[in-house]
């Protein structure tokens, strides 16, 4: 898959090269908005991540200029905004989501693979963990065809896990995934901890769970 | 209270039946005066036309001056009567008097002029006498219409008042109204008010100057608000994504990653700070919409179902008691959860375990109330005081203790007001009312 980083913070821009491409994403960068649309125009990308705070003009344009040219990216909004018009007019005008700094690198890959399959109609392959299939189209956790009854919030605290496996997720960033970040004052870390302790307690009734793992002092990791 | 005009025309009728009542008290004393000089002057020209006749055809046609000593003659009313007599002793006399007459049995007080002279040496008194039962009388008809004329003026004047006031002070009801509609200085009404009145010109101009004014510095703070949030806000990301980046390697020393999360943490404490001083500051520059309609009971038990998972593990029991329910409009629904969030969280953070959260809803009087009560540790005096303001209360447990500061300005943002009772080691209780016609 193809992206575009339309971010004039360079080293911001750089880390999500980085994360992405640990990913397999295959990425390219654009400074500024003259450099962005030049770049739209001539190539085809699969994702532009668009910072809606451009020197050079409005980010916003960028999607309405992108519709005269006729291609079909998936745009991602990057802001520091925050602001519910700007939400909104986003929206309006055809980006897929939206995403707020300052956001977790982990947080950005699920909304794109969220974003690919609603777009793209990417299959929703399901993914075997340990005895346990995960069926993210249904958002269904069954073991041997008897579905383990999760809660939305713990099925989508599995689900970031998953889609993030191998890597260590501090409970901050699983916190902001399932609740936002509107409450951030009210951060606190039991939340999840318990959270991960039903999750554990409804798949332990069927099966062991080794592969979720919890990582001293860090957090949360599913390995496999 | 009472309207400015109403109290106008009340303060003109009051002002008119002071002047009224002290005219009426000094009236009669007025009306005799100007009877009795009338009535002077009417005998002092009786007397002249009396002298002028006996100047004439002489006093024979009176008193012979061998026979009769006295001549009188009054009218059949007797309210009018003249005299004339030889007056032999005694000095000159001009002068009139009040005295009492006896005339056919019948004592009658009359006004009357005394006058001597002389005719052929021999010295004549003249009596002209009027009435005054007859002055009383015209005195008091006179007072009965001037009160009916008077009661009659001052009814119409106070009617023709209260009219010509309205009309005179209706620009001012515009004003009035215009100013209660807005919530934002952007939405002023700005087409100038219909007066001929140079006041109402001038309050009118003032007003519209003055919302210009607010809604620039309004303007003014949101771009602020929007460049501070950007300025702060990117450095932390940039910061973020590269920890975050770092904590994914796998090359690194065991201790590493624990350093990582622990500056992780301080950064996130930060971006937290940064984004409760902007909701602040946002909510405060009302740059949110308020434009949802919900039940409030629905939005109290999601907030229920999404913390049970942690009072259940902390084996608090968390309940709900709805009585009544709202279905507000004009209303920020995200808001309101955090609002409500926020205090139902804190309450499950402090109470022990085997404790009790209670979320009430019910209505109170005109007012639709929820009210969050726990068992917790409850609070003093002093820490009430400083609940509502920003990092006085450090939480016990987390946060940098804006919550609560978060949640009074969604509060005052939807018009809620929010009571707090505390006993110490009993628990607390947090009232929201919401305004009447919400």
């Amino acid at each position: 898959m193809n992206v575009l980083i339309v971010e004039d913070e360079k080293s911001l821009s750089d880390e999500i090269v980085v994360f992405l491409k640990s990913e397999g994403y295959l990425c390219e960068q654009a400074f500024t908005g003259a450099d962005a649309s030049e770049k739209i125009a001539i190539n085809l990308y699969d994702f532009v991540l668009l910072d809606l705070g451009l020197p050079d003009c409005d980010g916003l344009d960028i999607i309405n200029n992108d519709r005269a040219w006729g291609s079909e990216p998936a745009f991602i909004i990057i802001t520091a905004r925050g602001e519910v018009q700007d939400k909104v007019k986003g929206l309006d005008l055809g980006a897929d989501d939206y995403i707020a700094k300052p956001f977790a690198l982990t947080e950005l890959a699920a909304r794109m693979q969220a974003v690919g399959r609603r777009k793209f109609k990417i299959p929703g392959q399901d993914m075997n963990v340990g005895e346990f299939v995960i069926e993210f189209q249904s958002r269904k956790v069954t073991h041997n065809d008897n579905e383990v009854l999760l809660t939305r919030k713990e099925f989508d605290l599995l689900n970031y896990l998953v889609i993030n496996r191998n890597k260590v997720l501090t409970r901050q960033q699983l916190y902001e995934h399932i609740w936002g970040n509107i409450l951030e004052d009210q951060y606190d870390s039991n939340f999840i901890d318990v959270h991960i302790k039903n999750v554990r307690r409804k798949l332990n009734e069927f099966a062991s769970t080794p592969w979720l793992e919890t990582v001293r002092g860090i957090g949360y990791r599913v390995s496999f | 209270m009472a309207r400015l005009r109403i109290k106008l025309s009340f303060f003109n009728l009051l002002s008119k039946l002071i002047f009224t009542g002290l005219f009426l008290l000094i009236m009669p004393y007025l009306v005799e005066r100007i009877n009795l000089i009338q009535t002077d002057n009417n005998l002092i020209g009786m007397r002249e036309q009396v002298i002028s006749l006996v100047s004439k055809v002489g006093i024979e046609p009176f008193i012979t001056s061998e026979t009769e000593n006295t001549f009188g003659s009054y009218n059949i009313l007797k309210d009018e009567f003249i005299s004339l007599e030889k007056f032999d002793s005694g000095e000159d006399a001009n002068f009139i008097e009040v005295s009492e007459r006896l005339i056919e049995g019948e004592k009658i007080i009359y006004r009357v002029l005394n006058y001597t002279f002389k005719v052929d040496n021999i010295k004549y008194l003249l009596e002209i006498g009027k009435s005054l039962e007859s002055i009383h009388h015209t005195e008091k008809n006179t007072r009965k219409v001037m009160l009916v004329f008077l009661v009659f003026i001052i009814l119409i004047t106070f009617i023709t008042d209260l009219l010509y006031t309205r009309r005179l002070l209706s620009p001012l009801d515009v004003i009035t109204l215009k100013l209660k509609d807005i919530s934002d200085p952007s939405i002023y009404d700005k087409t100038p008010v219909k007066t001929t009145t140079s006041d109402f010109v001038s309050l009118d101009n003032a007003l519209k100057e003055l919302m210009t004014h607010i809604d620039e510095l309004f303007r003014k703070e949101k771009d602020i608000t929007v460049n501070i949030s950007h300025e702060l806000l990117t450095p932390v990301s940039v910061l973020r994504s590269k920890l975050e980046n770092l904590l994914i390697r796998d090359d690194l020393s065991p201790e590493i990653p624990t350093k990582i999360e622990e500056t992780l943490k301080t950064l996130y404490r930060l971006q937290s700070l940064v984004n409760s001083l902007l909701l602040i500051a946002r909510l405060e520059s009302r740059q949110f919409l308020r434009n949802e309609t919900f039940q409030v009971n629905e939005v109290l038990s999601e907030i229920i179902s999404e913390l049970s998972p942690i009072s259940d593990d902390s084996n608090i029991l968390l309940e709900s008691e709805f009585d009544h329910d709202l279905r507000v409009s004009k209303a920020n629904r995200s808001l309101l959860f955090s609002m409500f969030y926020n205090i139902v969280n804190n309450a499950v953070k402090n109470t022990q375990p085997g404790g009790k959260v209670l979320i009430k809803s019910f209505s109170d009087k005109d007012h639709f109330v929820v009210s969050v009560s726990d068992t917790g540790k409850g609070m003093s005096e002093a820490q009430m005081k400083t609940l509502f303001s920003r990092f006085k209360t450090k939480g016990q447990n987390s946060g940098t203790g804006i919550g609560l500061a978060i949640a009074k300005s969604i509060a005052d943002f939807h018009c809620i007001s929010i009571t707090v009772k505390s006993v110490p080691d009993t628990g607390t209780i947090f009232s929201f009312a919401f305004p009447e016609n919400s």
